[in-house]
């Protein structure tokens, strides 16, 4: 069990390993003009350069930070509101007609009027990073308040648990997995808006940094960002898959 | 339906040692009558068993005596007090204990959500967690989350945290019923000791006939569509009560063959 576990951990490294490979002898053989495509090697030379002489930290932390915050404003709001309307039915009902119509809404389209509400700045990045990654936490919450068990609310009758107890004891815990899997889902959503408001508002970080790179033709500059930006998605992703088997232990017991 | 041919029994009404009294309640539920006109009395102390064809509303009796439901004629009181909602006093025991637990809480977490309700300071909770699961034979089993206990383990979970709440009266709806025989004698067993132990009340409702002479000190057949009672038998039967013995006695068979007999005229 242990051992086979091991050995796809290792295999996987191997594919990743492999695929570094074919990059750096396609660079290498020269099939794309190397303006284009600079090997792995050229790309992490520039990475490292990029941290030790250039602010390659200050456009990651940007990155982060835009992420981070957008999405911890995402996952409040969606969290409440998700608790509000996936508690009570008739609510469910009034909202949902609404929820229908703005959630397939592409965020692309929302960025025009955040910048016409708010102006190229970090309030536009926030509104739309938060909207973006709000609708699968809000889905997800909703859905889940609406799937308690019916039986436990009986139970927390019987006790007199307050209002307060239920949510806390009964609701919220019996609707994690369906939040945690909205969270994870929104951690992906929230990067690409945080890369995409930097580019449309110049704000610092990888966005930014991406865009004017590949502008210059400085294309080690360029995959350097964006394997910058690949490590936090998958970085930010084992971290919330951590996060989920900490909190949702239980499940594990059931399988 | 040979209903005339039973003796129906009208209960006079409730003295005031009831602990739990039925005073003429009916309940209609969408322009159905589910219980008609049912008066009933449990005394302190009493193991009163509820039996029943389906659709006789049983359970819905149940739900009524724990305040999940109120009555839309009549009155359900408790110690003389009419019941406007469930209280603390009145644990319920579902059928259904994979859903009635919560699965993110372990064996102890379960027990402890109603010590955490009554307002036990944490500091003494972990020594009465601990007395309450080995009052129920789960002393070993503390950390273990519900899904990972069998049936039978999992129902006495669901026990062990109604006792937590101190309760004068057990219901328990069918609490029995989704277990395999073996597993069903030996929680009968310990449901009549703890039942001893503490003198609390109990309610419980089976469709399991020979359970029901088994545990009660009284029995009451429910007739369906709607539901009233149209049976009620006395068991003296000699306690405690042995599953050998007490199945074999005369007097237990007697009753069994009075309790067959109304089931099947009222279907």
């Amino acid at each position: 069990m242990r051992w086979s576990v091991i050995a796809w951990r290792c295999a996987s490294f191997v594919v990743a390993a492999g695929v570094i490979a074919l990059w750096q002898l396609a660079a290498d053989r020269r099939l794309i003009s190397p303006v284009f495509l600079p090997g792995p090697d050229r790309a992490w030379a520039s990475l490292l350069r990029g941290f030790t002489s250039g602010d390659l930290l200050t456009k990651l932390t940007g990155t982060l930070t835009h992420m981070a915050y957008g999405w911890l404003l995402a996952s409040v709001a969606g969290i409440a509101l998700g608790a509000m309307i996936g508690s009570s039915k008739a609510m469910r009902i009034y909202v949902a007609p609404t929820l229908e119509l703005l959630r397939p809404l592409p965020v692309s389209a929302i960025i025009p009027v955040a910048i016409a509400a708010f102006g190229l700045n970090q309030s536009m990045a926030l509104f739309v990073i938060a909207f973006g990654s709000l609708w699968p936490m809000l889905l997800g919450t909703i859905h889940g308040f609406a799937a308690v068990e019916p039986r436990l609310y009986e139970v927390a009758r019987v006790l007199h648990m307050s209002r307060l107890a239920v949510i806390f004891k009964i609701a919220l815990p019996s609707a994690a997995p369906d939040i945690l899997a909205g969270m994870r889902l929104s951690l992906t959503v929230a990067l690409i808006l945080a890369v995409v408001c930097e580019m449309l508002a110049g704000l610092d970080g990888l966005g930014q940094w991406v865009l004017l790179s590949a502008r210059a033709f400085r294309s080690a500059d360029l995959f350097a960002g964006v394997m910058l930006l690949g490590i936090i998605g998958y970085i930010t992703a084992l971290a919330m898959g951590a996060a989920e088997s900490r909190l949702l232990r239980w499940q594990a017991a059931r399988r | 339906m040979a209903e005339p041919a039973l003796a129906l029994v009208q209960s006079s009404p409730a003295p005031a040692h009831a602990q739990i009294a039925f005073d003429k309640v009916a309940l209609v539920l969408g322009g159905k009558a589910i219980i008609d006109t049912i008066s009933l009395e449990v005394a302190a102390g009493e193991i009163l068993c509820v039996v029943g064809a389906s659709g006789c509303g049983k359970t819905t009796a149940l739900r009524l005596a724990a305040g999940l439901y109120q009555p839309t004629g009549g009155a359900v009181r408790f110690e003389g007090e009419v019941m406007r909602a469930p209280r603390r006093e009145i644990a319920v025991v579902f059928q259904d204990y994979g859903k009635a637990l919560l699965p993110w809480r372990t064996a102890a977490g379960n027990v402890s959500l109603a010590l955490e309700t009554i307002g036990m300071p944490s500091a003494q909770r972990a020594a009465r967690i601990a007395e309450l699961l080995a009052k129920v034979g789960l002393a070993g089993h503390a950390a273990k989350y519900p899904t990972e206990m069998s049936g039978g383990m999992q129902q006495r979970l669901q026990i062990a945290r109604c006792l937590a709440q101190d309760p004068k009266v057990l219901l328990m709806d069918e609490p029995f019923g989704a277990l395999d025989a073996m597993t069903r004698q030996g929680l009968q067993d310990e449901m009549l000791a703890l039942v001893a132990s503490t003198g609390a009340t109990v309610v419980f409702v089976t469709h399991d006939l020979e359970e029901a002479i088994y545990l009660g000190d009284r029995v009451v057949g429910l007739l369906p569509h709607p539901g009233r009672v149209g049976l009620e038998l006395t068991i003296d039967l000699p306690r405690p009560r042995d599953q050998l013995a007490t199945r074999e006695h005369p007097e237990f068979l007697r009753l069994r063959r009075a309790l067959f007999d109304f089931i099947k005229a009222s279907e």
